[in-house]
């Protein structure tokens, strides 16, 4: 599992954790049911408080990304990726919706748009 | 609390190694009363280890290892006795290898004046300033040997009543009697430093 | 949750300086940081709580245990490491483990010599020739040979190199991995417990300011900048402290949210870092 810090993010530390490894539950790299390191191996591995990677690992419990068993440690919960795929597209058509909104605004065309669009996720 | 007492060997490893040729020199030499080279050798530990133990370091290291206040105390009373008995054995030794003539009233003179120095000055080490305790030790000791009979002498006749009860009495039982006094000035001596020690911060 | 120790209301006077009213809680399986100005008081506190000095008032319990009647069973399951050497000078390694390794009883010769070697220690030179890292190293190796649950220090990164104070945190933080032991320690470097503190004591003049998880430090302090006509009686009232110069005022704010109700986006905030708020702090405090 592949966690990359940064001490200079405005992010606090707890969320750059809890969405990498929420990112990487999405895109499969994890699997269900496989463990994941102890909060304080991870602690140790990422040279930051246990505090934090507990607090991560509260918040991931608490989004049913993963699940802890006392004296075995934490593994990636059984997910509904198709809902939790659902609610991103929500989330991602909530948002085009607002580019819309604001393109409109400035009177940027449709394949003016498409284009920036094109440019932005091929980067 | 073994531990502690076995320390002041670990400490005093090269004073130990001139322990021999120190008191073998005071047995040549023959000058000195035995008794005296008797209460030389059996202080030869008792005040280095007073020297090391005045230090606030020291302290700080023995209390913050699983040991008690009163055990600290304890192993310096004990210790004290042991290293009394070994001296003495040691001294023996020495006197007997050089065929010079001591008594076992030699021993038993010097075993009581270290009784009552140590029991003298151990509550008073834990109660003088630090850097004082080995001067102080050492000038004690001398005033003692050097003024302590002269004024024994001197109020001899003053003290005629108790001379002619001492006197009167037979030596066994002026001996059992000396010994129980020694004992118990000892102990309370251990009791008070005990008391002092409690009360100490580091 | 349970507390590795606690100080209740602890007091200590001396002669020209005190500490007063100290509650604190050390949680197990953390580390907790130590942090104030020199002379704050940390020393004290922390001979408190190795029985070195006794509390005039108050009450001190480490394990949940008084030292009045445990002093023995405390003493076994704690390691401890100060600032200066407190181990015979004369004496080399090899005889200081033979003074200390018996009065402990589950001493790990093994273990102490791992990290003998791992810290590059000589065996048979006496302790007053090595370099104040290396005192500080044999303390370490000393106390962490007899698994201790509990390990106090006191200023154990003060005169360092910085090449080891990173190992050492790293060290540190390999000890956490096991969730039963708890790590205490006093610092006046407050960038040693960026990294590695959960929670954060702060001791000013013998008081304790805080007592708090670095998140609950890192949500609420903060540094509040701003033109000096927003200040008045009222808006000053959200402040520690408040540096006030010619271009502006900048100021530590232990409640982020009421500094930003108060003063909207017509301030710059920003996170205050630990010696941020050490730095004001010893400004003077305005409220409280």
């Amino acid at each position: 599992m592949q966690i990359i810090i940064s001490n200079s993010s405005k992010e606090p530390i707890y969320e750059q954790i809890t969405n990498q490894i929420k990112s990487s539950i999405l895109t499969g790299e994890l699997q269900e049911g496989s463990p994941i390191p102890s909060m304080r191996k991870l602690a140790k591995d990422l040279q930051i408080s246990v505090i934090t990677t507990k607090r991560a690992y509260e918040e991931l419990e608490k989004a049913g990304f993963i699940y802890s068993i006392v004296g075995k440690g934490s593994f990636v919960a059984e997910q509904n990726l198709e809902v939790i795929k659902e609610k991103k597209l929500k989330v991602v058509e909530e948002q085009l919706n607002e580019v819309i909104m604001n393109s409109r605004e400035i009177g940027l065309s449709l394949d003016e748009l498409q284009q920036l669009l094109k440019i932005l996720y091929e980067e | 609390m073994f531990n502690l007492i076995r320390r002041d060997v670990i400490l005093q490893k090269k004073q130990l190694l001139l322990f021999v040729p120190f008191t073998l020199f005071f047995v040549l030499l023959g000058k000195q009363n035995p008794a005296f080279i008797f209460l030389l050798a059996s202080l030869f530990v008792p005040i280095n280890t007073f020297a090391y133990d005045e230090k606030v370091e020291v302290n700080i290291l023995l209390n913050s290892l699983p040991y008690k206040r009163s055990e600290i105390i304890a192993s310096r009373y004990l210790g004290a006795i042991v290293y009394m008995l070994l001296a003495t054995g040691v001294t023996c030794g020495l006197f007997y290898a050089l065929s010079r003539p001591f008594t076992i009233t030699d021993i038993a003179i010097s075993s009581g004046l270290f009784l009552l120095f140590t029991a003298l000055f151990f509550p008073v080490s834990y109660v003088i300033k630090k850097g004082y305790v080995f001067p102080v030790a050492m000038i004690s000791f001398l005033a003692l040997s050097i003024i302590g009979p002269k004024i024994v002498f001197h109020f001899a006749d003053d003290l005629k009543v108790i001379t002619d009860f001492v006197t009167s009495l037979s030596t066994p039982i002026f001996y059992i009697g000396l010994t129980l006094s020694i004992l118990i000035i000892y102990v309370v001596s251990w009791m008070i430093t005990t008391f002092i020690y409690q009360r100490k911060g580091f | 949750m349970d507390n590795v120790v606690e100080l209740n209301n602890v007091t200590k006077q001396f002669k020209d300086f005190s500490v007063k009213d100290l509650n604190l809680q050390v949680k197990r399986g953390f580390v907790h940081g130590f942090i104030g100005a020199n002379g704050a008081g940390k020393s004290t506190t922390i001979k408190m709580m190795m029985n070195l000095l006794k509390p005039d008032a108050g009450e001190v319990k480490v394990f949940d245990l008084d030292y009045k009647k445990y002093e023995k069973t405390i003493k076994e399951r704690i390691g401890f490491v100060y600032d200066g050497n407190v181990f015979y000078e004369g004496l080399n390694l090899k005889d200081i483990k033979r003074i200390v390794a018996p009065a402990y009883k589950h001493w790990d010769n093994a273990l102490f010599s791992h990290y003998t070697s791992q810290f590059e220690l000589p065996m048979n030179k006496s302790i007053k020739n090595f370099s104040k890292g290396m005192q500080m190293k044999a303390s370490l190796a000393v106390a962490l040979s007899h698994h201790a649950e509990l390990i106090i220090m006191d200023e154990p990164t003060a005169g360092l190199d910085p090449i080891f104070r990173r190992e050492l945190l790293g060290l540190l933080q390999e000890l956490m991995i096991d969730g039963n032991r708890t790590i205490f320690f006093s610092t006046h470097i407050t960038t040693d417990l960026d990294r590695i503190a959960d929670y954060i004591a702060f001791i000013h003049k013998g008081k304790l300011i805080f007592d708090k998880s670095v998140h609950d430090v890192a949500e609420n302090y903060a540094i509040v900048k701003g033109r000096t006509d927003l200040l008045d009686q009222d808006t000053e009232q959200a402040f520690f402290h408040i540096h006030r110069a010619a271009t502006g005022f900048e100021g530590l704010t232990d409640d982020v949210r009421n500094a930003e109700r108060t003063f909207g986006g017509e301030v710059v905030i920003e996170r205050a870092s630990l010696e941020d708020i050490m730095y004001y702090v010893k400004g003077g405090l305005q409220h409280v």
